[in-house]
C-alpha cells in the first residue's frame, strides 16, 4: 500500500477549512468609495450647472445645424480646382511661377507678390501655409528645447539651483496657450504667419522642455555610471551614454508635437495669424458655407495625411 | 612592496543611516587577480564604487600611486601616494582613466554599435570636442578592433549592441575597459546575469587580458567556486566588514560559514542607486 506522504501539513485546495475565517481577507474599503462616488456626482452636477448644459436648446438648435450642413452641400470644390482663383498674373506662365528660376525686373517682383500675397489667399495655399507654419515652428521649437532639456533634467543639470530655476519658468511659461502667445504676438509684430509660427515655436519649446527633461531622468542609469567610470567629462557623457537612450523618444515626442501644431496653426489662423484657418474663418463669416466646408474637407485630409506620415516615419527611424 | 591602492579605515554611509561599509583596510598589489565573496548587502559593490569613488566614501582613505595618475614611468616620484578622498577632479578623472570597471548589467550603450562602445573606453583621454561627435582617430579604432579581437568579438564591431548575446555583451565590456590601458579592473558581479557556461567564458576571458596586460583585478562574485577557481587571493565581506583575507586553499568550510551565515546578519539598506548623475 501506498504510504501517506510524509509531511500530509501541507495544504492543498482540498485540504482547505469549511470555513474562510482563517483566510487572509482583503482589506475592506466600503466607505472611501462610497465617498468617491458622491464627490464625483457633485463634481458633475456642479460642472454641468456651470456650462448651463440644456438638452432642449440642444433640440431647438438642431433645425438650424441641419440648415447650415445643407446649405455647405455639395461643398465648392471649385475653390481648389478653379484655375481662376489663383489668379496667376497673365504676364507669367504657369512654369515660370513653379519652377524656382529666377526672374528679371519686374517679371520676378510679379512673381514673388504673387507667392506672398496671392497664393497664400487661395484654399491650396493657405493649407500650404499652415504645414509651412508646422514645421517651422516644430523645428524652432526642437532647436531650442534640446539643450535645455538637459538642463532642466535632474541628472544631468549641471547645478541643482540652474535646474530649480529652469523647471519652474518653464512650467510657468507652459501655461500661457499658443493661441494667448499668437494674439501677444501679433499685436507686436502684425497680422500674418510670421506672428503665428513664433506663437506655435513659444508653446511646443515649452511643452518639449517638459517632454525631453522627463525622458532624460527615466534612462538607464548603469550606462551613465559605465562612462563616467572611464575618466569621461560631462559633455561626453552626455553625448555616449544619455543622447543614444533619448533619441528614439526625442524623435517621437517631435513628431507628435508637429502633428499637434498642424491642428495648432489652423486655430491660430482664426485670430489672424494666417494659414487655412484663416479662410475657413472668413468663408464662414460671409456665409459661403459651400467653400467652407471645402476648407474643412481639406484640413480633415492633410491631418489625417500627417497623422500616417509621421507615424511611418516614427516606425523607420526606431 | 610595491602597491596599487591602499585602503585605510574606509567607511561609507548612506545619509544617516547604518555603515555599510565599517573600517575596511586593505592592500592591493599590482597584477592581482583578486576575487571578493559575500552576501547581497554585505558592502561589495560599495566598496569596489568606492575604489573610484562612483560611491563617495565617508572616511578613511583610499591611496593610489601618482606614477599612474601621470602616466609616468617607475623611478619618477616613485613611492609617492594619492589620496582619492582628497584628490582634485582632474586627479580623480586621471585616475579614473585607468580603472577599467564592469558591471553586472553589462551597461553598453544598446543602440551603439560594438565599436563605438568598445572606443567609448577612451573618453578619458579622447579630445574633447571630436569625441562628442564620435569621431575617433585612426590609431584608436584600430587599437579597438584588436581589442574586440582579444576578446573573440572582432566579427560583431559593426553590430548594434544589443543585438549580442548577454556572454558577448560582457566581454565586450572587458573590451572597453581594455580600451583605458588600466592598471586596475574593477568589476561588480560580472557573471551574476549569466549561466554557467558563459561565466565561465567571461572569467577566462578576463583572467586571461589581466596576465597579458598586468592588470589588478577585483571581482565581486558569489559564487563559491568560481570565487576558488579564480581568485589568487580571496576577500570576504560580511556585514560591511572583511572577515576573510587570504589564498583560496585558505578558505576553509568555517571561514565561509563566517561570510555566508554569521548570525546577526541585517539586511543593509538598498539604497544604492537612485537617477545617476552625471
Amino acid at each position: 500500500m501506498l504510504q501517506q506522504p510524509s509531511e500530509p501539513r501541507l495544504t492543498s485546495e482540498a485540504t482547505l477549512p469549511p470555513s474562510e475565517s482563517r483566510l487572509p481577507q482583503p482589506p475592506r474599503q466600503g466607505w472611501k468609495g462610497w465617498m468617491v462616488g458622491v464627490l464625483l456626482a457633485f463634481i458633475l452636477g456642479w460642472s454641468f450647472g456651470g456650462v448651463q448644459f440644456d438638452f432642449k436648446e440642444l433640440i431647438n438648435g438642431a433645425p438650424q445645424m441641419l440648415d447650415m450642413f445643407q446649405r455647405s452641400i455639395p461643398p465648392d470644390i471649385s475653390t481648389l480646382t478653379d484655375p481662376e482663383r489663383y489668379s496667376v498674373p497673365e504676364e507669367l506662365a504657369v512654369k515660370d511661377l513653379l519652377l524656382p528660376v529666377p526672374l528679371e525686373g519686374d517679371l520676378g517682383e510679379l512673381k514673388e507678390r504673387w507667392w506672398r500675397n496671392t497664393f497664400p489667399n487661395t484654399v491650396l495655399g493657405a493649407t500650404i501655409q499652415t504645414i509651412q507654419m508646422a514645421v517651422a515652428g516644430t523645428f524652432i521649437a526642437t532647436i531650442i528645447a534640446f539643450p535645455i532639456g538637459f538642463l532642466a533634467a535632474r541628472n544631468t543639470s549641471p547645478s541643482p539651483i540652474l535646474y530649480h530655476i529652469i523647471k519652474l519658468s518653464v512650467n510657468f511659461l507652459r501655461t500661457i496657450p499658443d493661441f494667448a502667445a499668437g494674439l501677444i504676438l501679433i499685436a507686436a509684430i502684425g497680422l500674418g504667419p510670421f506672428a503665428g509660427t513664433l506663437a506655435l515655436a513659444f508653446h511646443t519649446t515649452t511643452v518639449l522642455v517638459k517632454l525631453f527633461s522627463e525622458a532624460i531622468e527615466n534612462i538607464d542609469p548603469g550606462v551613465v555610471e559605465a562612462v563616467t567610470a572611464t575618466g569621461a567629462r560631462y559633455p561626453q557623457v552626455v553625448s555616449f551614454a544619455v543622447v543614444p537612450q533619448v533619441i528614439p523618444d526625442f524623435i517621437s515626442f517631435v513628431l507628435y508635437r508637429f502633428e499637434t501644431n498642424i491642428r495648432a496653426a489652423t486655430v491660430l489662423g482664426l485670430i489672424g495669424a494666417g494659414g487655412i484657418g484663416l479662410i475657413m474663418n472668413s468663408d464662414f463669416r460671409m456665409f459661403q458655407y459651400p467653400q467652407a466646408a471645402m476648407s474643412v474637407i481639406v484640413l480633415i485630409v492633410l491631418v489625417m495625411l500627417v497623422d500616417y506620415l509621421s507615424a511611418r516615419l516614427r516606425r523607420l527611424v526606431i | 612592496m610595491d602597491l596599487m591602492i591602499d585602503v585605510q579605515g574606509l567607511r561609507k554611509a548612506y545619509g544617516d543611516g547604518d555603515l555599510i561599509l565599517k573600517d575596511v583596510s586593505v592592500t592591493f598589489a599590482p597584477g592581482e587577480f583578486v576575487t571578493i565573496l559575500g552576501l547581497s548587502g554585505a558592502g561589495k559593490s560599495t566598496f569596489l564604487r568606492c575604489l573610484n569613488r562612483l560611491i563617495e566614501p565617508s572616511g578613511g582613505s583610499i591611496s593610489v600611486p601618482r606614477a599612474i595618475l601621470e602616466d609616468a614611468s617607475r623611478g619618477a616620484g616613485a613611492g609617492e601616494m594619492v589620496d582619492l578622498a582628497k584628490a582634485s577632479a582632474r586627479e580623480l578623472r586621471l585616475w579614473r582613466r585607468r580603472v577599467g570597471m564592469i558591471f553586472q548589467q553589462f551597461n553598453l550603450v544598446k543602440r551603439m554599435s560594438v565599436l563605438d562602445n568598445v572606443l567609448s573606453g577612451t573618453l578619458g583621454e579622447a579630445n574633447l570636442f571630436a569625441s562628442i561627435f564620435r569621431s575617433f582617430p585612426k590609431a584608436e579604432r584600430e587599437r579597438a578592433l584588436r581589442n574586440l579581437d582579444r576578446v573573440g568579438l572582432l566579427d560583431q564591431a559593426y553590430q548594434r549592441a544589443d543585438t549580442l548575446s548577454g556572454g558577448q555583451q560582457q566581454r565586450v565590456a572587458i573590451a572597453r575597459a581594455l580600451m583605458q590601458r588600466p592598471k586596475v579592473i574593477l568589476a561588480d558581479e560580472p557573471v551574476a546575469s549569466l549561466d554557467p557556461k558563459l561565466s565561465v567564458q567571461v572569467l577566462d576571458t578576463l583572467k586571461r587580458v589581466a596576465e597579458e596586460d598586468g592588470i589588478t583585478v577585483l571581482v565581486s562574485l558569489h559564487v563559491l567556486d568560481l570565487a576558488k577557481t579564480y581568485g589568487d587571493r580571496i576577500i570576504g565581506f560580511q556585514g560591511g566588514r572583511i572577515v576573510f583575507d587570504g589564498k583560496p586553499e585558505a578558505l576553509s568550510d568555517n571561514e565561509v560559514e563566517r561570510i555566508y551565515f554569521r548570525e546577526g546578519y541585517e539586511h543593509a539598506p538598498a539604497t544604492q542607486r537612485t537617477t545617476a548623475h552625471v
